[in-house]
Order: structure tokens, then C-alpha cells, then sequence
């Protein structure tokens, strides 16, 4: 197992905003976190980065212990997040923006080739390198972000909503990314609240309400299912 | 004002903007990086002074190496203030104020107690001579200050725009958590930042030395201009301190040369007041997203 989130709690201050979640990635999976509003993925995702700190359970990624260390440490460990409503640097160019994904890299040469697999995926930012990232539109710093992410070459990667705010034809887009990106043998996490995107991608999902999983399950399954139907996929 | 007089004046604004901005883009950096205002700063660039006169003065080391050991005496001091101070406090501004207001009265009454108040240390003067400008006499040791100031300004961008590490430095400022989501350790950020913020101001004392009253006091008047600086420059902006100590040094000068002193701050802050109705984001400030 690539990813086994057990049993984990997290409060902010002393609110818990969730309550004994389990989650199991495999190598290789796309996983989604479905759940509406205020349900937890967020704090799902910061926990397992090391932006915030589980108050009971454990965290581990392969053979490694991740709970309690700091975040710089988990993405050495091989983990990279694509946060949500992607905070890019928006003062910093593209190319700089790109940079700051490989800040603890010293492999020059594996990097330029990722850089070169980030341009593939997304050739715009190629063009734009000069361009602070700021002034970039809703999508394209989406894939900037995707991108950022990428350049630490992650064994996994935590997606937050990739697709919010965006139009639909760009959902269509970045889903087609995610989809390439997953078939280079990438393991990922991806948290939406658009249900019917996330559960045509991935293999294996989890519903989330108010801090608890309520449904696991295949993502076909899922997609059968009365209930994620009426709640997530409007019928 | 007579050519000689505007030309003296015009020369000491510049070398007093030099000093300015050198003591300020290190505020600047450290307060964008923790989003805490260090008050010890001044402090920082008083015993950059005391540097050179214990090092030159007492000593008898060359005056070059005597400022050159100010930077990393002074950023060591700096790193410790994070450590010490910021670290433990962070996220909790009146803490942080409360600590570091602490500080500066701690190393007043050190200074006071190890090298003596009441009295100026005497510098000698290790440049002698002047510059003739126009007619105008500009002692060698002001004049000195300015390509300073200049080198330390060109590699702070350099380091900021250029190295990776640096690089970090402006992610961090612009978004801690996307930041260490990329591997930056924010506690490392930190120091970092206050490593330079001391290196910068205890450099800029120590060049002073020898043409300022080095006294345990003399750092809290350019802290009030540091923070008119900081502020009118946009908060984080390092490029917008540099432009408004350049600014602030005209402003002072002139002001002082035409008027007195008092007449100087009282003016350096009114242009303070009028630059944040204009645009209350100062200089460079960024609104936040
Ligand atoms: N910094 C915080 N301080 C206090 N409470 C918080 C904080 N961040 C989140 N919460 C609370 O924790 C709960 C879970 O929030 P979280 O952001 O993880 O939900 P989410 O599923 O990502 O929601 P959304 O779909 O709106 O992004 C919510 O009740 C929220 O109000
Ligand atoms: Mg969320």
C-alpha cells in the first residue's frame, strides 16, 4: 500500500473537523474524496501534507511514518499537492512558479526532462514561461499548479478540487490531464465536489459528510449507488 | 539655496537614502517573510556600530574588515532574535511586539552598560579627504556609503531574483502554506530572513560609525524612519523600500538643511499620511488576494 491513512482525527482548535477517517491508496490508483461543502477533504489532504496534525491515528506512506513530520519533509518523502483554489505565487513568473515545485531537487538533469513532461501536459505553460502567474486565468493557473506539483516528480499526488471554478470545457480539459497523467503510472488523490468528473476517473472513492466517511467503494459502484446519486450526482 | 548648498544637500540625500534603504529592505524582507515588524531592528544597526568601534577604534583592525565582521556578528544576532523570539511568538503579532519591543530595551541598557552612556564614542575618520562636486566639499567616508550600499542592494535582488534559496524566500512571503506544500521549510524561511534582516542593518552601522554619534540610542530615530519606509514602500515590497528611503532621504535632507531636524521627521511622516490616501497599499504594496 502506497498511502494508508488510519483512524485519523483533526481538530481546529477544539473543533474536530474530522473524526476517525481511514483512507487506502494503492499504487498505481486514482482515489477520489467526494463530499459537499465542509464535509473535511480539505483538511483530509493538509493533514496528509503535514499542514496540519492528526490528534489520534497515524499516517503512512510506504514504509514511512508521516503523521507528525513537518511538510518540507513529506515532499521530500515523495508527496506533492496541488492545494485548493491552487495558490499559485502569483508574484512570481510561470518558469519561477515551476521552480519553486523542485525548491529541494539537486538532480538537474531528471529535472529539465520532468520540466520538459510538464510542458507536454501543458504546452501553454511553455509560452507563458515569463508571465507572472497572478495575471493568469482561472484554468491556466490550474495547470501551472498541476504543474508546480509535478516538478517535485511526486510518487503521489493530492489534487483539491481541480475543478472549481472553472468552466466546462476546461474541466473537460484538466480531467483529460488527470487521465495522462494517471497513465504514466502516477498514484493520485483527487478531492471534488463535482462527484460525476471524480467518479468517472478514478478506480475507488470515499463520501464524506461533516468530518465522517459514510460510503467507500469502487467508483462504479459508487455511481450505482441510490443514495450518492440523489446527493451527489443531482439524481 | 545657493548651487554649493543644493549640491552638498542633493549628495547627502543620496548617501542618507543609501543607509535608508540598506537599514529598511532587510524590515521589509523579514516582516513579508513572518508578517511580524521586528522592533529590535534599530538595535540591530546600533551595534553594527559598536562593531566598528570595538574591531577599529579599540582594536585596530582596518576599518574594512571591522565593517565586513559587522555582518556576520549581526546576523548572528538576527538568527537568534528568530529563534528566540519569532519562532515561539509566530502568528501572534502582540506577542511578537511585546518581545521585540523587550529586546530593544535589553540591548540599550547592554550597550550602556558595556561601552558607557552619556557620552559619543570617538570614531576616527578612515577616509580622509573630499570629493569636490560643483564646488561642493563631500567627505570620502559619506561618499563611500553610497556604491556600499549599492553593492549590498544589487546582491540582495540578485539573491532574491536569481538563487533558488532566495527564491523560496519571495514564495514564502507571497504564500506560506503553498510554499511548504513545495518543500520550503517556513522555519528555515524565517531564519533566513532575519539572518539578512541583521547582516543588513548591522552592515549599515557599521559604515556609519565613524560620520554618526554612536551611542546605545542612536538606532531609535532611524527605526521610526525605517518603518515610514517600510510602509510607504508597500509593507513587503523590497523594491518599494529601496525607492521610498531614496524618497525619505530628500525629504529629510532637504528639510533639515532648509528647516531643523524635528521639522524633518514631522514632514517625513505627514508625506507618509499623504502617500497612504492616495494609494493605501504604499509604493509597490500588493492589495491582498
Ligand atoms: N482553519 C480553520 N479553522 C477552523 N475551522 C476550520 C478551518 N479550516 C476548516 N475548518 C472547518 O473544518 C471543517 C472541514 O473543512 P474543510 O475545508 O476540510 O472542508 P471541505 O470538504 O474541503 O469543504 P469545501 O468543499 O467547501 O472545500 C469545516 O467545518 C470548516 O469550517
Ligand atoms: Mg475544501
Amino acid at each position: 500500500m502506497l498511502l494508508n491513512v488510519k483512524d485519523i482525527t483533526v481538530h481546529y482548535n477544539k473543533v474536530d473537523a474530522i473524526r476517525n477517517i481511514s483512507i487506502e491508496v494503492e499504487e498505481g490508483e486514482i482515489v477520489t474524496l467526494i463530499g459537499s461543502n465542509g464535509a473535511g477533504k480539505t483538511t483530509t489532504l493538509r493533514t496528509i501534507s503535514g499542514l496540519n496534525h492528526p490528534t489520534t491515528g497515524e499516517i503512512w506512506f510506504e514504509d514511512q511514518r508521516i503523521d507528525q513530520l513537518p511538510p518540507e519533509k513529506i515532499n521530500k518523502a515523495g508527496i506533492a499537492q496541488v492545494p485548493e483554489n491552487r495558490r499559485v505565487f502569483p508574484y512570481m513568473t510561470v518558469a519561477e512558479n515551476l521552480e519553486m515545485g523542485a525548491f529541494l531537487r539537486k538532480d538537474e538533469e531528471k529535472m529539465n526532462r520532468d520540466l520538459e513532461g510538464v510542458f507536454k501536459h501543458f504546452p501553454i505553460l511553455k509560452s507563458r514561461q515569463k508571465q507572472m502567474a497572478g495575471t493568469m486565468s482561472g484554468g491556466e493557473q490550474q495547470m501551472l499548479a498541476m504543474g508546480r506539483a509535478l516538478m517535485s516528480n511526486p510518487k503521489l499526488l493530492l489534487l483539491d478540487e481541480p475543478s472549481l471554478g472553472l468552466s466546462p470545457i476546461m474541466c473537460l480539459e484538466i480531467a483529460k490531464i488527470i487521465r495522462d497523467i494517471h497513465s504514466e503510472g502516477r498514484t493520485i488523490v483527487l478531492v471534488e465536489q463535482n462527484a460525476r468528473l471524480a467518479l468517472a476517473l478514478a478506480q475507488k472513492g470515499y463520501v464524506l459528510e461533516t468530518g465522517n466517511i459514510v460510503l467507500k467503494g469502487e467508483a462504479k459502484e459508487l455511481r450505482d449507488n441510490e443514495e450518492v446519486k440523489k446527493a451527489y450526482l443531482g439524481g | 539655496m545657493e548651487l554649493t548648498t543644493f549640491v552638498q544637500t542633493m549628495a547627502n540625500s543620496v548617501v542618507s537614502g543609501s543607509i535608508y534603504a540598506t537599514v529598511s529592505v532587510g524590515l521589509a524582507l523579514a516582516f513579508g517573510v513572518m508578517k511580524m515588524a521586528n522592533h529590535a531592528h534599530g538595535e540591530f544597526f546600533m551595534l553594527g556600530a559598536y562593531v566598528v568601534y570595538v574591531f577599529y577604534a579599540l582594536a585596530g583592525m582596518p576599518f574594512f574588515l571591522a565593517v565586513l565582521a559587522a555582518i556576520p556578528t549581526i546576523a548572528a544576532l538576527g538568527l537568534l532574535t528568530e529563534r528566540l523570539i519569532f519562532r515561539p511568538t509566530r502568528g501572534n503579532v502582540l506577542a511578537g511586539f511585546m518581545a521585540t519591543a523587550g529586546l530593544t530595551w535589553i540591548l540599550q541598557v547592554l550597550a550602556g552598560r558595556i561601552w558607557g552612556l552619556g557620552f559619543m564614542k570617538m570614531i576616527p575618520t578612515p577616509y580622509m579627504g573630499a570629493a569636490n562636486i560643483a564646488g561642493a566639499q563631500i567627505g570620502l567616508q559619506r561618499v563611500l556609503i553610497v556604491p556600499a550600499a549599492v553593492i549590498l542592494l544589487g546582491f540582495l535582488w540578485f539573491f532574491l531574483h536569481r538563487v533558488r534559496l532566495g527564491k523560496g524566500l519571495r514564495a514564502c512571503a507571497q504564500d506560506p502554506d503553498a510554499a511548504a506544500l513545495q518543500g520550503i521549510s517556513i522555519n528555515k524561511m524565517t531564519s533566513l530572513a532575519m539572518g539578512i534582516a541583521g547582516a543588513y542593518a548591522g552592515v549599515a552601522g557599521a559604515l556609519m560609525a565613524p560620520i554618526h554619534a554612536v551611542t546605545p540610542y542612536m538606532g531609535r530615530d532611524l527605526l521610526i524612519t525605517a518603518f515610514i519606509v517600510v510602509i510607504v514602500g508597500g509593507m513587503a515590497s523590497i523594491e518599494g523600500a529601496v525607492l521610498a528611503a531614496f524618497i525619505l532621504g530628500f525629504i529629510h535632507t532637504f528639510v533639515t538643511t532648509i528647516f531643523d531636524a524635528t521639522s524633518a521627521i514631522m514632514v517625513g511622516v505627514a508625506f507618509m499620511a499623504f502617500i497612504l490616501i492616495v494609494k493605501p497599499t504604499g509604493l509597490m504594496g500588493r492589495a491582498k488576494a
